[in-house]
């Protein structure tokens, strides 16, 4: 939230700083200049070697047939790796999965994530242990969250199935292969469910008191006032929630890949699962297809980037609050 | 009276939501990790009888002394704490000094240009420049070696970068000029008050990039292979080497692995928090 917003606002007092004309610098100003740079450089030389070279060598080898070996024989084959993510039916069918995804995991995330945020910002007892229990999970490295979900969701030896037993005493539900995406969903939201929270509850803090008092006053009722305030101010938030949900959405495939079968690099997903970025990494990992691969990248990229410059974009004009203004100046 | 009456019924119902929403939202939060934890106390035959047990007729303990001795437990670990500590504390140090020198030296040509860099980079997905990392080391020879780590510790974090650069921007002046005139390096000045004063950001900092090393399964996965692996995909499918998952042992390794991340949080919450409200940063 407040990168954004203390983002936009410290580049243009950065950028409106003279800046002294090189030639004919003070040896003061040679020293600071030299101990400037001396203090960014690992830095700079790590964006350079590590996030610039790599993206460059990425769309480079999104052009060719590089199969990770034939450095001496490589062919340039234009935008036809481009081409064929159209004509490839997986790909076709992950896009499609991904989607699918996105609409359930962003707003049962986003929803619920609010809920829990409006219930702990009441004034209840035990509010910091509730608040606690529901971040933890938040902690849990993903290996163990899916470890957690594989026995929970299992058909023979999960609880979940045997609660459903004592009704249904017959019934055996694959949760984990017929209702993957479901169990994607849930695993995936447990995982994010205290950070939104947390996210939301410092919005929450942005809704003056006064302002819900005075509603209340007027003989507005809860959700009158949780319709026609707290959510007009939280605003900002959702939308900021509801990009980064989707970019996260996206680029998902490790709990994909973790809940598949045959394990490591060439675990096969429950089809259901069969994510864009799942489709993408076996492109390298199981085919070596490393042009391919990378066009798939490149592909997201665009669409993952013109989604961030929306959020940036937009930022300036949904950052309007006072409170917000004045937390961001405190902190420059 | 009416009134009066009808405000104690929508309070009620309201107290009953609440708690309702909390009583369902605790049992679904905490009940799959429970199970969790019952199932490293339990027999492998426990475990896979059916119907199934809810408790273990006698808690193995010892599952948890097996995660050392039939799960090369150390071994893996030990690979994971040389990566996270190793890149953290080099991404903590590059990523201060570079904080430091975005937040002094206003007439230095260059400058907000390059903070513009920073602020974009925030905004770049890291999946997206995983793949073609790789594809880099790999032709480097440095995959199935910790170098990648240790480069992308030098190289500093952008977000990171920001945090300090906020933080150390807010330290008054006087205090490094007062420094000056005793004749201290910019170095000196760094490393002897601006560091140690900016503790709360390097807890913070150092909290979020462990986590992140520590529970990472996709790189190592990428460019680690066999031995040289972590624990994060040792545990991940573990199988002895007579082909036998071992699941409540692997259960209690799980424990295990996830609870220096628990601790750590207890420890920090109060950071942790703070820098997911201040910068969106994810967990």
């Amino acid at each position: 939230m407040a990168t954004l917003e203390s983002a936009t606002k410290t580049v243009p007092s950065v950028s409106s700083e003279k800046t002294t004309p090189r030639k004919g610098m003070s040896p003061r100003a040679r020293r600071q200049t030299l101990a400037f740079y001396t203090f960014v450089a690992p830095w700079l030389l790590g964006f350079v070697f590590l996030t610039i070279i790599p993206l460059i060598v990425g769309f480079l080898t999104s052009l060719t047939n590089y199969d990770g070996l034939n450095v001496f024989n490589l062919k340039f084959k234009g935008l036809e790796n481009y081409q064929r993510i159209l004509s490839d039916s997986d790909a076709i069918f992950s896009i499609g999965r991904t989607i699918l995804w996105a609409t359930l995991n962003v707003p049962a995330w986003i929803i619920l994530s609010l809920i829990l945020a409006l219930i702990l910002n009441q004034d209840i007892k035990w509010r910091g242990f509730f608040r606690t229990l529901f971040y933890l999970p938040n902690i849990i490295p993903v290996v163990a969250t899916v470890w957690v979900w594989k026995i929970f969701l299992d058909a023979n030896n999960g609880v979940l199935n045997a609660i459903i037993r004592v009704f249904y005493p017959d019934l055996t539900i694959r949760w984990l292969s017929d209702y993957a995406l479901p169990s994607l969903t849930a695993i995936s939201v447990w995982g994010g469910l205290g950070w939104g929270m947390v996210v939301f509850l410092a919005g929450l803090q942005g809704v003056p008191d006064e302002l819900k008092e005075a509603a209340r006053i007027d003989g507005a009722n809860a959700i009158q006032v949780f319709f026609n305030i707290t959510l007009p101010i939280l605003t900002p938030i959702l939308f900021f929630m509801l990009i980064n949900a989707l970019i996260g959405s996206l680029q998902a495939f490790v709990i994909p890949l973790l809940l598949g079968s045959g394990g490591g690099q060439a675990s096969v997903p429950p089809r259901a699962t069969y994510l864009y970025m799942v489709h993408a990494f076996r492109q390298i990992f199981v085919n070596q297809r490393y042009g391919y691969s990378t066009a798939l990248l490149w592909s997201l990229s665009i669409v993952l980037l013109t989604l961030s410059l929306v959020v940036f974009w937009s930022s300036r004009y949904w950052v309007h609050y006072e409170v917000a203004v004045e937390e961001g100046e405190g902190k420059a | 009276m009416i009134e009066q009456r009808s405000f104690n019924v929508s309070k009620l119902t309201r107290f009953l939501t609440t708690y309702g929403i909390l009583l369902f939202t605790t049992i679904a939060m905490g009940l799959p990790p429970l199970w969790l934890l019952l199932t490293s106390l339990k027999k492998d035959i426990e475990y896979l009888s059916y119907p199934i047990t809810i408790l273990p007729a006698v808690p193995q303990w010892s599952n948890y002394i097996k995660a050392f001795t039939e799960f090369p437990f150390l071994k893996y670990a030990g690979h994971s704490l040389y990566l996270s500590l190793a890149n953290t504390l080099l991404t903590l140090v590059t990523s201060a000094m570079a904080g430091f020198a975005f937040s002094r030296f206003n007439t230095v040509p260059g400058r907000s240009g390059l903070f513009r860099v920073i602020v974009a980079l925030l905004i770049i997905p890291g999946t997206v420049t995983v793949i073609p990392s790789f594809i880099v080391f790999a032709r480097l020879k440095l995959v199935n070696t910790y170098w990648p780590w240790i480069l992308w510790g030098l190289g500093g974090n952008a977000l990171f970068i920001f945090m300090f650069r906020q933080f150390f921007a807010s330290i008054p002046r006087e205090l490094e000029e007062a420094a000056e005139v005793d004749g201290a390096s910019p170095f000196r000045i760094f490393w002897q008050i601006f560091l140690p004063n900016s503790m709360p950001v390097v807890a913070t900092c150092f909290i979020f990039n462990f986590n992140g090393v520590w529970g990472d399964y996709i790189t190592p996965l990428m460019y680690l292979t066999g031995e040289n692996t972590t624990l994060a995909v040792k545990l991940s499918d573990y199988v002895t080497p007579h082909g036998q998952p071992l699941i409540t042992v692997t259960m209690a390794a799980a424990v295990l692995y996830s609870l220096p991340l628990v601790i750590m949080f207890f420890l920090g919450q109060r950071h942790i928090l703070k820098g997911v409200v201040t910068t969106g940063i994810k967990g």
